[in-house]
């Protein structure tokens, strides 16, 4: 287990050494910014079982906090726009509270549908307040100058890497603490879980921020990656589907599985629109491998397998 | 056993960087090699219908090039690439096109929200970024050389035309009152404020006016505040879909104003006529660039080269295809003047000479703003016809608009 | 003012009446399969498609075509259920969200496929023909659609309350295991459950796509509307998908005549979290608090 991290881990630092051309990099700020969306989704969503699709309000306002500080304090485009990133983090940790304490008294199919509502609410503001937001006339971040073309993705690659790497530890760490029992209590029966002392309110609000708070300083990294945001391209529900999509084909609940998820989708997903996606069967090939996917291995690839693997080597022992 | 797993993606993972490290083709232009062109479309998504058109656009031009020998000696092939309408995509596209198929030239996507990134990874990299449908002002305050919106008038003069035609009318006939609906979007809106403004100095009274969300599905509320406003004059900044959905509950409320102009939507040919009905579109305007029996260079072939591959009659090719179509004539004319496909000499004969396009004749300004001015066209008898400025016009306007069928 | 507001009033509960009608298949299967079907939207926007084809094919109209499209919705939703509802069997809640949506994406794609995604509407004369109410235009379409809608409601009330069947139905939405122990085919009862939802479809189809231009990708507008309509409502009850539904069009249409309809949906989304606040069941939720 550690050793395969490390590799991978090794693999994803050195990989603007290895292979320096651009457009590789810029799939691997994508997916990088996907594995640290469904490592983040999944503390909330896969550990405690409150799957919300409206995570990508958290992450339009992740980018409007951080373009608007940087407009508003005058920050040049260059290294220093990333020092306000976790500030971003901190501010949608704590707008994500009130969302929290409203949202989770609900639950199963009710939360998924408030959350979306939520969502809809941010994107819906984004384009209403014009004159903080500049509304569907997007907002426009600084833009780094002097980078040289070929090096302009490296500083997004490692910030993306680093976020990544932050809501590794931290789902890791949850994981291995007190805590993430509690987390996982509240999904297996909250009832249970609070009539045995399990704090579940404070537990699963604090997971909430958590969570909100990383996929907040992801798309704030995002936004400045792409330059230019709009409300309904960056509050896209999509996006809010997409990480929860790749927790649930890797693995919902477990540390590898968002990030497996997230390693295969999304670069398939970039790569197949790119060379398929003229092609106008794109979207049923999409549909087709991941309904296989979800059919063959319903609780995602790495429980599935595990359990598979367990019984094989259950029946060698018997043999 | 987890680490077998573990593994087995690392290997995975290392396998996609060899393919997709190894998946460089392309390569630049050379005597008998094509001039690859890269674009991103989206065909998919919010967009695709107009996506679709410029993709067609595109095409003839290139098929018509290389009928005539190609461009400096080489066949000019075209690297079409879908974005579904995402950002994620396009930024990745455009990326793609430059670094790994090494294209020669980019030519834009549809709408400005998509434009403003694309255009940002094309400056990285130096590429000339002639654009047929990125007109929103944002595109232009980047401080970006290398953006050339390729159409005849800056969007927010788009509506220009049509307010000086309406201030044209006999004192007597004049209309006191007009209504405004506009999509929240960087196209529309900045035209129809700015049509406003200019109707209300002249002393026309605003009775109506609304902004809506882009992502409105339902318009029969907004289209019912509209009929109920009883206007003489109706100006909608809309897209295809909005400006069917306006005139058919203005239908059903036997509203019909004196004078109906839509930003968008009756220039889209049969894709407009017939959800409306070919008769209800007698004496609706739209601001354009181009029309199907436009006078300008070429036009005439480019319409028969469009029927003869795309099917359908002239009033339904869409005006998208005939803007993409023009990006290519500029090009290849800045090709033709500068004998190379250097972009950064491209970039320098963009910005400083006139070309002539089926759109008409057209330059740009240091930002990439056309200066020209756009016209006015009405649907009479079934096709789309120019009624102003008088040096176009090839028949009077008709007002007031007839009513409803 | 006040007179647009009563237009405004109408126009909803027209319309409400419709989405009643499509946010009743949603809510039905829900309560029968514990499915939440992201794709509905995507087969209404499929039943729209079919009545398109027979009016551009065989100028068939298309309300007398639902003869055609509603049987053959209903055995599509039997096949769909077979391969695609029935394989869940853990976690059935969560997962259902994500393989509806891959369904929802794969009849898009195929839909573009067959037909582009350029818009499409369905011409009928009576699609803008319409009579005076109160100074008011009243297009055709929409009564039929609301009669049509109150006629299928009313089948299916009928369905459900007075008939044995019906009685399977409602003791599976109850009990699932309680129902299969007593003899209940459960299995039977929600494929069944799943192709009415899809009849249902179609026909909310035929009045979506006179009254809107839609394309391939009209579906995502659509599921969001209908899944806050049946939570809302309360998941699973009939009754309250048709009173928040019709809630949700007045609300929408007269905020849109009365404030503006950039304020429409978040009037609307605001009332939702509000009520859900104080009642997480819905308006006419049966459970206190759902089961996780």
């Amino acid at each position: 287990m550690r050793i395969a991290a490390g590799v991978l881990g090794a693999a994803a630092l050195l990989l603007p050494v290895l292979s320096p051309d651009p457009s590789f990099l810029n799939i691997g700020v994508f997916t990088l910014m996907y594995v640290g969306l469904a490592t983040a989704w999944n503390i909330s969503g896969g550990y405690t079982g409150y799957v919300s699709l409206g995570h990508a309000g958290f992450f339009g306002l992740g980018a409007y906090t951080l373009g608007l500080m940087l407009g508003h304090l005058r920050v040049p485009g260059g290294y220093a726009p990333f020092l306000v990133v976790p500030v971003v983090g901190l501010v949608t940790a704590a707008l994500a509270l009130p969302v929290g304490w409203i949202a989770l008294r609900t639950r199963a199919a009710t939360f998924v549908i408030v959350t979306i509502a939520f969502m809809f609410m941010l994107q819906i503001l984004a384009t209403n307040l014009r004159p903080v937001t500049g509304g569907s006339q997007g907002l426009g971040f600084p833009v780094p100058q002097g980078w040289s073309p070929a090096f302009v993705d490296v500083p997004f690659y490692y910030a993306m890497l680093a976020l990544a790497l932050l809501a590794l530890a931290i789902s890791w760490a949850l994981r291995r603490s007190q805590i993430g029992l509690g987390l996982l209590a509240i999904r297996d029966d909250e009832d249970r879980a609070l009539a045995h002392g399990v704090p579940t309110w404070a537990l699963k609000i604090g997971a909430f921020a958590v969570s909100a708070g990383l996929v907040g300083m992801i798309g704030g990294v995002y936004g400045y990656y792409v330059t230019y945001v709009y409300p309904q391209f960056v509050i896209d529900p999509l996006i809010g589907i997409s990480m929860v999509l790749m927790a649930f084909l890797g693995g919902a609940g477990t540390i590898a599985g968002p990030v497996l998820g997230a390693l295969l989708l999304e670069p398939a997903q970039l790569e197949l629109a790119y060379f398929a996606g003229s092609a106008r069967l794109y979207l049923v090939l999409y549909a087709a491998v991941f309904l296989a996917v979800m059919l063959l291995l319903p609780r995602g690839i790495i429980p599935s397998l595990a359990a598979r693997i367990e019984s094989w080597q259950a029946a060698a022992r018997r043999a | 056993m987890r680490l077998t797993i573990l593994r087995g993606a690392a290997v995975l993972t290392l396998g996609l960087i060899a393919a997709t490290g190894c998946a460089n083709g392309g390569g630049s232009a050379g005597p008998g090699r094509p001039i690859l062109v890269g674009v991103s479309l989206s065909l998919d998504g919010d967009f695709s219908g107009d996506g679709k058109a410029l993709q067609q656009g595109y095409q003839l031009w290139a098929d018509d090039v290389n009928a005539r020998g190609g461009l400096l000696g080489s066949k000019i092939r075209f690297k079409f690439v879908n974005d579904a309408s995402s950002t994620q995509q396009v930024v990745t596209n455009y990326q793609n096109l430059i670094t790994r198929d090494r294209v020669d030239l980019t030519f834009g996507p549809f709408s400005s929200l998509l434009t403003i990134p694309a255009s940002e990874i094309a400056a990285r990299y130096g590429y000339a970024f002639p654009e047929p449908a990125g007109g929103g002002p944002h595109v232009f305050d980047r401080g970006l050389k290398n953006v050339f919106f390729v159409q005849p008038a800056p969007v927010v003069n788009n509506l220009v035309s049509y307010t000086k035609w309406l201030l044209a009318l006999p004192a007597d006939q004049r209309p006191k009152t007009a209504a405004y609906a506009t999509q929240d979007d960087p196209f529309t809106q900045p035209q129809v404020d700015r049509a406003k403004a200019l109707l209300a100095a002249a002393g026309v009274q605003t009775v109506y006016s609304q902004v809506y969300p882009a992502e409105t599905t339902d318009f029969t509320p907004l289209a019912l505040s509209v009929a109920h406003s009883r206007a003489d004059v109706v100006v909608l900044g809309c897209q295809l879909q909005d400006a069917i959905a306006f005139v058919q509950t203005f239908q059903q409320q036997r509203y019909s104003p004196r004078s109906l102009i839509e930003t968008t939507g009756p220039d889209q040919g049969s894709q407009f006529s017939d959800k409306i009905g070919l008769a209800n579109t007698e004496g609706i305007m739209v601001p354009a660039g181009w029309w199907p029996s436009v006078k300008t260079s070429a036009n005439d072939q480019f319409v028969r080269a469009f029927l003869a591959r795309y099917g359908g009659d002239a009033a339904s090719i869409s005006a998208d295809a005939a803007e993409a179509f023009s990006v290519g004539q500029v090009v290849e004319q800045a090709v033709g003047k500068t004998q190379s496909l250097d972009n950064a000499k491209l970039i320098q004969a963009l910005h400083s000479q006139t070309f002539q396009t089926i759109q008409g004749p057209m330059a740009f300004d240091s930002t990439g703003q056309p200066n020209g001015a756009s016209f006015l066209v009405q649907w009479q008898h079934g096709q789309t016809v120019p009624v102003y400025p008088p040096g176009v016009a090839v028949v009077k306007a008709e007002y007031p608009k007839p009513n409803w069928q | 003012m006040s007179g647009l507001v009563v237009g405004a009033a109408m126009l909803g509960v027209l319309t409400g009446g419709v989405y009643a009608l499509m946010a009743s298949g949603l809510t039905l299967i829900f309560g029968v399969m514990r499915i939440i079907n992201v794709g509905h939207g995507a087969l209404v926007v499929l039943g729209a498609y079919l009545s398109f084809a027979l009016l551009r094919g065989l100028h068939i109209d298309p309300f007398l075509g639902l003869a055609v499209t509603m049987p053959a919705m209903f055995a599509i939703g039997l096949v769909l259920e077979l391969l695609f509802i029935r394989p869940l069997r853990t976690d059935r809640e969560a997962l259902s969200v994500l393989v509806t949506y891959a369904l929802a994406l794969g009849i898009e794609g195929v839909l573009g496929y067959l037909f582009s995604s350029d818009f499409q509407q369905l011409r009928v004369w009576y699609q803008t023909a319409s009579f005076a109410v109160g100074g008011f235009g009243v297009a055709y379409v929409y009564v039929f659609g609301f009669l049509l809608s109150i006629a299928v409601l009313a089948a299916l009330g009928a369905l459900l309350y007075a008939t044995t069947f019906g009685a399977s139905i409602r003791a599976t939405m109850l009990n699932r295991s309680a129902a299969q122990l007593i003899g209940i085919d459960v299995e039977r009862v929600s494929a069944i459950t799943f192709g009415i939802g899809m009849a249902t479809a179609a026909v909310g189809g035929v009045v979506f796509g006179i009254t809107n231009a839609f394309n391939p990708g009209s579906h995502y507008d659509l599921i969001s509307r209908l899944l806050t309509i049946i939570v809302l409502g309360g998941l699973g009850s009939l009754k309250g998908a048709i009173v928040a539904a019709v809630l949700m069009l007045v609300i929408e249409d007269v905020t849109a005549v009365v404030v503006s309809p950039t304020w429409a949906a978040f009037t609307f989304f605001a009332l939702l979290v509000l009520i859900l606040i104080t009642r997480p069941q819905g308006l006419y939720g049966l459970r206190a608090r759902e089961g996780t």
